[in-house]
């Protein structure tokens, strides 16, 4: 089709050569986006939530990132004769049963924390997204086989599945990681499939299948764009899981190996002399709370916004 | 039906709640045992096999020593174990190193009108037993030859010193009804047959364990009429009971022993049952990383034990020297080797070791794994790198042996502890020559400690038993694959208003115990 026809000849708006109807410009487009971006941004500066949880996850990011400039002692430097002392300001946060700094194991379990979400979550999330897509737009066999494998692996405990894994090849961190990818992948492919499945009987879908788009290009260029959105705020809403995983899996023993801090083994350690040095135990879960509430917060205030039907419906 | 929701920002809240009263102090008003009311107790799970010949041990044995006969019983002669006649014979009496004479107290009863107790029931129960799952504990009984009605003579296959302590003295000794074995088929669970002692048993599975008066009963009336066992699984939840008043005597773990030593609440008082458990750090004398016996020499020379003890069981256990236990026949003063880094490096050159890397292997539970970190710690100092491996019971106890596997091949070090019964026989049986692979993981072999054990067996005069197993300790240090950390005790807190008795390996014996 070569040339426009007039809105009163077919009964829809006339398009220009952009895809545009005719009497919409693009700087009108243009200022329409960005008065929603600034609309957003308004309602993100207002929502004390989201606020809140974009200071606690930066405060998280910085400790983690900053922990060797900000750690007072070295984490696993032991001083058994000051072995849980009380918090002073040599020690701000005590000392556990081996005389080592708590402040600073947390500050460095922080970094264990960063890693394990940053890695497990982005790697999960790409895969699955890029499964949920192929199980939306494959064949239905596919979509069914697919199915069966991310159901399979979600009905698995996760502790469960820790504790097989650990017993076969020891804890480590990379044990962790490995647990928390294939657990998570499932909630990601889930969603971008049901968004795929939407997406794939579209107009423009069908438009761009009809002019000869390749599968890989219509995913890549027109359907990934339109699911990975609901993904992010996934992301930002798992991050905390995967943080209470670590630290619950270190909490068993079955997370990081010793002397390497972490907050769950700061909790195990610090559970056993609550009594004696409760410290321990009120260091280690601070940080874990507040960075599960940041994260929650940030991921929730991100879907009020980008989201609001799921914003209301609450 | 109404149906109560939940978001995640309300969960979030809740929680933080919670954790927060979670950490508030209790304020609880203890009610404590009186004489001749309900003593309140702990078991660790319920009884399931009471047949001293198939059970599992632990509680089971506590049970079976208020309810059946026993021909002996532990005593302490200062700091020492030893034994002692029970209240059950007139006569026990170790006539030469393989006859041991009893005579059976008159007028001790069945219930259930199985009639008296017979020295024909001490020889049932005894030469059953050597087809039983603790037949190890009767390899050297022969017989039991019945003289009398209450009179008979236990034969021994071969002189064995500690018969008495370690088999009379222990669950395996309880003497059972022949004729109520025969009527119960052989073998019984988890209710006895007929008892002969102060108490009846009865139990509630997952709740508790309660015993009871005997009407029947004739002999020196316990303390307590009742005694109440609850079933507590955890010992931190037991511990919490106690302070709230709701137990009389539980057992404490080394935090709380040292909480309670610290700072001792009015009323309340520890009691020590024995230190019969010994722990070490191991290493496989076969591994080509540790074959050069200076190797070994130095880490022995290079782990600080008393930071170990401060560090991980905060002061409240006994260093060890050996593997023979404190109160026991053969208990060494001291070690052969000191914490001593320069010397420690000194031998790592010698043996032209550097940059060595070794796995350490342990439980995971918080004491061992304090302790493995005080090891690595100290072990880097002297530039060896430990990678710290925890692991939970299952692959821990078989990883030494090779029926279960080839782990044992990578076995490096290890932190390992054993508990043992009160003789030094016991302790030293898991490091004979034939043992390698089972039990001795350190994989070395020694004529002159095979020897020495056949010796200690049947050596009767205690100084020379002390002598043989101070040699044969000696010999295990000798090969450097031994860093001796500490003994445990067995350790109770209990209320003022009971007198604790336990066995030296810490089975309580309820019937022993005194009111205020």
């Amino acid at each position: 089709m070569s040339e426009n026809r007039s809105e009163s000849e077919t009964g829809v708006p006339a398009v220009d050569a952009t895809g545009l109807p005719d009497h919409v410009t693009e700087a009108e487009i243009r200022e329409s986006a960005a008065r929603e971006r600034r609309e957003k941004l308004r309602m993100f500066l207002t929502n004390w939530q989201g606020l809140t949880g974009l200071i606690l996850v930066t405060v998280f990011f910085a400790s983690a990132i900053f922990a060797p400039w900000l750690a007072p002692y070295d984490p696993n430097a032991l001083d058994v004769p000051a072995r849980l002392s009380g918090p002073t300001l040599d020690h701000l946060a005590g000392t556990d049963q081996l005389g080592r700094d708590t402040l600073s194991r947390i500050l460095y379990g922080g970094r264990v924390a960063l890693y394990i979400a940053a890695i497990g979550v982005s790697v999960s999330l790409v895969t699955g997204l890029i499964l949920g897509m192929i199980a939306g737009f494959g064949p239905r066999w596919l979509d069914s086989l697919l199915l069966l494998l991310f159901d399979t692996v979600r009905s698995f405990p996760t502790i469960v599945l820790a504790l097989a894994t650990v017993a076969l090849t020891g804890p480590s961190l990379t044990v962790v990681l490995a647990i928390v990818i294939i657990t998570s992948i499932p909630q990601y492919a889930r969603v971008a499939r049901t968004a795929t499945l939407t997406l794939r009987n579209t107009d423009f879908i069908l438009a761009e299948r009809s002019l000869g788009a390749g599968m890989a290009r219509t995913l890549l260029h027109h359907v990934m764009p339109n699911v990975v959105g609901p993904l992010l705020i996934l992301a930002a809403m798992e991050v905390p899981v995967v943080v209470t995983v670590e630290a619950g899996l270190s909490f068993l023993g079955l997370g990081v190996t010793p002397p390497t801090a972490s907050w769950g083994t700061i909790l195990n350690e610090g559970y056993l002399v609550i009594r004696d040095a409760p410290w321990m135990v009120i260091a280690g879960g601070i940080p874990l709370i507040l960075t599960t509430l940041g994260f929650t917060f940030l991921g929730e205030a991100l879907r009020d916004i980008f989201d609001p039907r799921m914003g209301k419906g609450r | 039906m109404k149906q109560t929701g939940t978001t995640r920002r309300g969960f979030l809240g809740t929680t933080a709640a919670l954790g927060a009263l979670g950490l508030a102090p209790a304020w609880t008003t203890a009610a404590f045992a009186q004489a001749g009311g309900t003593l309140r107790l702990r078991i660790d799970g319920d009884n399931d096999v009471l047949d001293p010949g198939f059970m599992t041990g632990g509680t089971e044995i506590e049970a079976q020593k208020q309810c059946l006969p026993f021909l002996a019983q532990y005593a302490r002669d200062g700091e020492t174990f030893t034994w002692e006649p029970t209240y059950f014979v007139t006569r026990l009496e170790q006539r030469d190193a393989t006859h041991i004479d009893f005579e059976l107290t008159e007028g001790l009863t069945w219930s259930n009108g199985y009639g008296p107790v017979m020295a024909s029931d001490v020889k049932f129960s005894y030469e059953r037993m050597k087809d039983s799952d603790w037949s190890g504990y009767f390899d050297a009984l022969d017989r039991v030859d019945v003289t009398g009605d209450r009179t008979g003579t236990i034969v021994l296959n071969k002189p064995f010193a500690p018969f008495i302590m370690i088999t009379l003295c222990h669950g395996p000794g309880a003497v059972l009804s022949e004729k109520a074995m025969a009527d119960a088929g052989g073998e019984f669970t988890n209710s006895f047959p007929a008892v002969c002692g102060p108490y009846t048993y009865e139990a509630t599975p997952g709740q508790r364990a309660v015993f009871t008066a005997n009407p029947d009963w004739t002999g020196p009336k316990p303390a307590f009429d009742r005694v109440e066992c609850n079933v507590i699984t955890e010992v931190k939840a037991a511990e919490l009971a106690f302070e709230a008043g709701e137990l009389d005597c539980t057992e404490v773990g080394a935090d709380t022993l040292a909480r309670y030593t610290k700072d001792m609440s009015e009323g309340t008082g520890i009691a020590v049952a024995g230190e019969l458990q010994y722990m070490w750090m191991g290493m496989n004398t076969e591994h080509p990383k540790l074959q050069d016996i200076r190797v070994r020499q130095a880490i022995q020379h290079a782990v600080d034990v008393d930071t170990i003890l401060q560090g991980a069981y905060s002061g409240t256990t006994a260093k060890s020297h050996g593997i023979i236990c404190p109160g026991l026949t053969g208990q060494r003063d001291s070690a052969g080797y000191s914490y001593d880094p320069a010397r420690a490096r000194e031998l790592l050159a010698e043996a032209g070791a550097s940059g060595l890397q070794l796995t350490l292997r342990t439980l995971n539970n918080q004491e061992r794994m304090l302790a493995a970190q005080i090891i690595q710690a100290n072990l880097m100092q002297i530039g060896i790198t430990v990678t710290v491996l925890p692991l939970d019971s299952g692959p821990f106890w078989e990883m030494g042996q090779e029926s279960k596997g080839d782990t044992w091949k990578d076995l490096e070090l290890w932190l390992m502890r054993f508990g043992t019964t009160p003789d030094p026989y016991e302790a030293t049986q898991w490091f004979t020559s034939d043992q390698v692979g089972v039990w001795n993981w350190e994989r070395w072999t020694d004529e002159e400690y095979d020897r020495l054990y056949e010796e200690g067996i049947n050596e009767t005069d205690p100084q020379k038993r002390h002598d043989i197993y101070v040699r044969m300790q000696e010999i295990m240090e000798n090969t450097g694959a031994y860093v001796w950390i500490n003994h445990e005790p067995e350790a109770f807190v209990h209320s003022t208003a009971v007198g604790v008795n336990a066995a030296p390996s810490g089975e309580l014996n309820y019937r022993r115990f005194t009111g205020a």
